[in-house]
C-alpha cells in the first residue's frame, strides 16, 4: 500500500515537473504551435490579456498562446532567474526600464528586421521608438512598444476645484486642503518606486532639460532639485499622512481610495483604481506643475512593450502574437482598457482617446511642441538598482529628517556619474 | 570478495545520505564561498572576475549598513529569544495545571503557530494600518508605528512574539510533562515552596528542552525574513533591516550575487560560532 502511495507521490511530481518546463514545446497531436508570454503585470490585466490571446488565437488557429501572469514588482527577478536558467519565455512584456539589462544578457531578439516587413511598420509612435532604440547601446529594436505613460497629479474634483499651475500654488493647495487630523493634501510615495517620482517632480520644478551635463556629470544635484526636495520633505507629516515614509503603489492608492487625502502623484495607469474607488466623476488629474522658470518639463516614463526572447524555437509565431497586439485593434483595445497612451499611431486617433480627459492632458501635453522632455538614462543597466534598492532607503532619511537634501541629492548624483562612466568606457564611449 | 562485499556495505549504505549531503550542504555552501571571492554583479556585467577579499573588506571596512543591520540583527534576536522564553514558559507552566478548559486553553496557546507566516504578517499590516487599524483604540488613530523610527522596533517584535511564543510553550509543555510527579511530591515532604521546587526541579528537568528551544528559535530568529520584508521591507531608512534582508536586498534587488555571497558567509560563520559556542556552554545532552 505504501508503494502504491509513493508511486503515485512520484507519478505526480513528474507530471508537475514536466509542467513546469518549457511551454514552447509544439502541441501534441494537434499540430499546433504553443508559445509562452509572460505578461510583466500580471493581476489587474490578465482579463485584457485573455481576450486578446482568445482574439489572436482565433485569427491564427495553428497558435496557442500559454499565458502566464508575474507580478510587477518582481518581474526583473523572474527575467534574470529564466535567462540564467535557459528557460526564458517565447514572448514578454518588457519595458524600458530593465531592457538594457536584458540585453545585456542576450536574452533578446531584434525585432527590426520583423518590423519593415510587417504592416504595422509606420504606424508606431517614433518617440516610443527612439526611446526604445536610445536604451541600447547598438540602437536595435529588442522591444516593440505597446504603449507609454505619464506622470501626473491625480485629484478629488470635491475637495480641489482648480488645478494648481505651478508648484507654488500646488504647495499652497497641499496646506490648504488638509485638516487635522485626518484630511491630508497631499500624500507622498516614500516606499518601493520612490525616487523616480521624486526625480519626475524635481525636474518639472528646475527645468534642467538634461540627466547629464556636457562632462558626464549627473544633474540631479543641482541646487534648483535640492530646492524643491526640500520644500517636498517639509511636507512631510505636516501635510501628508505620518505612513507615507513607507507607501508603495498599493498602500499609497490604498490610502488615496480612502477620500482622506487630496492630491497624488502617480501616473496614467492606476486610472481604474481611482475609478473604482471614487467613481469617474469625482477623478481629476493634472500634469505636474511648472517650477519658477515656468518651462513645462516632463520626465519620460519608460515605454512598455513586447520582446521575442532569443532562446525561443517559435520566433515567427512569437513574432506574430507581437505583430498582433500591437495592430490598431489590439492596441487600441489594450490602452482604452487600462487608460493609457497607445503606441500605434491609428489607435491615438480613437475616440475613446479624446474621451478620457486625463488622456487627452497627457497626450496633449506631450504633443505641445513647448513641452520639453528629459529622458532618464534607461540604458544603464544599474540604474534600476540605483534608484531602487541603494537609494530608496535615503529617500526615507530625508523625509525623517535625518538626511539633507543635498546631501541625499548628491549621493544620488555621484551613483550615477560613476555608472555613467562605467557604461561609456564598457561600450567604448 | 566476500569480506570485501562485508567491507562495502556500510559505505553503500551510507551513500544515499552522503550524495543528499553533498547536493543539498557542501556544494550550495561552497558554491556561496565560490562566489564571495568574486565580483559578480549582473547589472555590470564588464566587471565580473575574481575579487580575492575585495567584497570582505568592502564589508568590514566600508558598508555601514552590514554593522547597522549586524547591530539590529543581534537586538532582534537577543529581545525575541528572551521575550519568547519568559512567556513561552510561563504559558507552558499554565496549561500543564489542570484545570476545567485545558484541553481548549492549549490548542488557544498554539493556534499562532499553525497560521502561516505570511497570513500573520497580513493580520499585524492590518492591525497596525493607520486610520482602520488597532491604534483607533489607543487615541491614535492616524499613527503610523511601522513608519516611526521610534515604535517600528516593538511593533515588529509583537508581531513575531504572538507567533514565536507557541513554539516555546510546546516544547516545553513536552519537557514539563516529562518530569515525574514523584520528584514533586519528594520535594514538598522536604519543605520546599512552590518556587524552590520550579527551581530545583522544573528547571533542571527543563535545560535540555530549554537548550534546543532557544538554538533552534535563534537560528530561525537571525534568519527571520518573511515577516521583517513583509510587514517593513526593512525601514524605515533601514532601521529594521537584519542581516539576510540586507543580503536580500544586495543580491536580489541590487542583482550583486558577489557581494551578497560575501554578506552570507559573514552570517554562516557568525551563525556556526554562535551554535558550536552555545551548545558548549549549555552542554546539551550530557547527564550530570
Amino acid at each position: 500500500m505504501k508503494m502504491k502511495v509513493a508511486w503515485a507521490a512520484l507519478a505526480v511530481l513528474a507530471v508537475t515537473a514536466t509542467g513546469c518546463g518549457s511551454g514552447s514545446d509544439s502541441g501534441e497531436g494537434s499540430g499546433k504551435t504553443t508559445i509562452t508570454f509572460w505578461d510583466n503585470n500580471g493581476g489587474a490585466r490578465t482579463p485584457i490579456y485573455q481576450e486578446l490571446i482568445k482574439r489572436f488565437e482565433a485569427a491564427n488557429p495553428t497558435i496557442h498562446v500559454e499565458y502566464v501572469g508575474v507580478p510587477i514588482a518582481s518581474v526583473q527577478q523572474k527575467y534574470d532567474t529564466a535567462v540564467a536558467g535557459g528557460d526564458t519565455p517565447d514572448v514578454g512584456g518588457v519595458t524600458t526600464s530593465y531592457l538594457a539589462n536584458l540585453t545585456g544578457q542576450q536574452a533578446l531578439e531584434p525585432a527590426d528586421e520583423w518590423l519593415a516587413k510587417s504592416g504595422v511598420n509606420g504606424k508606431l509612435a517614433t518617440p516610443m521608438l527612439d526611446s526604445v532604440r536610445k536604451t541600447v547601446p547598438d540602437g536595435k529594436l529588442y522591444l516593440v512598444p505597446n504603449t507609454s505613460n505619464m506622470d501626473v497629479v491625480w485629484y478629488l474634483k470635491d475637495k480641489l476645484q482648480q488645478a494648481p499651475a505651478t508648484w507654488d500654488e500646488f504647495f499652497t493647495d497641499a496646506d490648504r486642503l488638509t485638516k487635522k487630523p485626518d484630511q491630508y493634501g497631499y500624500t507622498i510615495r516614500g516606499g518601493a518606486g520612490s525616487i523616480f517620482q521624486i526625480l519626475a517632480e524635481m525636474y518639472s520644478y528646475s527645468g534642467i532639460g538634461e540627466f547629464f551635463d556636457a562632462s558626464g556629470k549627473s544633474t540631479v544635484n543641482d541646487p534648483k532639485n535640492a530646492e524643491f526636495l526640500g520644500r517636498m520633505a517639509g511636507l512631510y507629516k505636516k501635510d501628508t499622512p505620518e505612513a507615507d515614509v513607507t507607501n508603495d503603489f498599493p498602500k499609497m492608492v490604498a490610502a488615496f481610495g480612502t477620500g482622506k487625502i487630496a492630491m497624488m502623484h502617480h501616473n496614467l495607469g492606476s486610472y481604474n483604481d481611482h475609478v473604482k474607488a471614487h467613481g469617474k466623476d469625482k477623478i481629476g488629474a493634472f500634469a505636474l506643475p511648472t517650477g519658477p522658470g515656468g518651462k513645462r518639463t516632463v520626465v519620460a516614463n519608460p515605454v512598455d512593450g513586447f520582446a521575442v526572447f532569443k532562446s525561443s524555437e517559435h520566433k515567427d509565431a512569437a513574432w506574430k502574437f507581437v505583430e498582433f497586439l500591437v495592430s490598431r485593434d489590439g492596441n487600441s483595445y489594450w490602452n482604452q482598457q487600462t487608460g493609457q497612451i497607445p503606441a500605434n499611431t491609428d489607435a491615438q486617433g480613437d475616440s475613446w482617446v479624446q474621451g478620457l480627459d486625463h488622456l487627452k492632458t497627457a497626450v496633449d501635453t506631450l504633443n505641445d511642441p513647448s513641452t520639453q522632455v528629459v529622458s532618464p538614462p534607461y540604458y544603464l543597466p544599474q540604474f534600476s538598482s540605483i534608484t531602487k534598492a541603494d537609494t530608496e532607503p535615503l529617500f526615507q532619511k530625508v523625509l525623517l529628517g535625518q538626511m539633507k537634501p543635498q546631501e541625499f541629492l548628491d549621493t544620488l548624483a555621484q551613483k550615477l556619474t560613476d555608472a555613467q562612466a562605467e557604461w561609456k568606457k564598457a561600450n567604448g564611449g | 570478495m566476500t569480506t570485501m562485499r562485508r567491507r562495502a556495505v556500510p559505505y553503500l549504505l551510507i551513500s544515499p545520505t552522503v550524495a543528499l549531503i553533498a547536493a543539498f550542504l557542501v556544494y550550495p555552501i561552497g558554491s556561496v564561498a565560490y562566489y564571495s571571492l568574486q565580483h559578480r554583479n549582473l547589472t555590470r556585467p564588464w566587471a565580473d572576475g575574481f575579487a580575492g577579499l575585495d567584497n570582505f573588506r568592502h564589508m568590514l571596512f566600508e558598508d555601514e549598513v552590514f554593522w547597522h543591520s549586524l547591530g539590529f540583527t543581534a537586538k532582534w534576536v537577543i529581545a525575541e529569544i528572551g521575550l519568547q522564553l519568559l512567556l513561552g514558559l510561563a504559558l507552558a507552566l499554565i496549561v500543564n495545571e489542570s484545570f476545567i478548559g485545558r484541553g481548549l486553553a492549549r490548542s488557544l496557546v498554539f493556534s499562532p503557530w499553525a497560521v502561516s507566516g505570511v497570513l500573520t504578517t497580513g493580520i499585524w499590516i492590518l492591525l497596525y494600518t493607520p486610520g482602520t487599524g488597532v491604534l483607533r483604540f489607543l487615541g491614535q488613530p492616524e499613527a503610523a508605528v511601522l513608519g516611526n523610527p521610534d515604535t517600528v522596533f516593538p511593533a515588529v517584535v509583537v508581531a513575531e512574539l504572538w507567533r514565536g511564543v507557541p513554539f516555546f510553550a510546546i516544547l516545553l509543555l513536552a519537557g514539563l510533562q516529562g518530569i515525574p510527579g514523584e520528584l514533586y511530591e519528594a520535594a514538598a515532604v522536604d519543605g520546599a515552596g512552590r518556587l524552590r521546587r520550579f527551581r530545583h526541579v522544573t528547571l533542571p528537568h527543563l535545560r535540555d528542552a530549554i537548550v534546543l528551544a532557544t538554538l533552534l528559535r535563534g537560528v530561525w530568529e537571525f534568519n527571520n525574513v518573511d515577516l521583517l520584508y513583509t510587514l517593513t521591507g526593512g525601514g524605515p531608512a533601514q532601521v529594521t533591516t537584519t542581516l539576510p534582508l540586507y543580503v536580500a536586498q544586495r543580491a536580489v534587488d541590487s542583482k550583486d550575487f558577489g557581494y551578497g555571497s560575501a554578506l552570507t558567509m559573514a552570517g554562516f560563520v557568525i551563525l556556526l560560532f554562535c551554535s558550536v559556542l552555545y551548545l558548549r556552554l549549555s552542554r546539551f545532552g550530557e547527564d550530570r
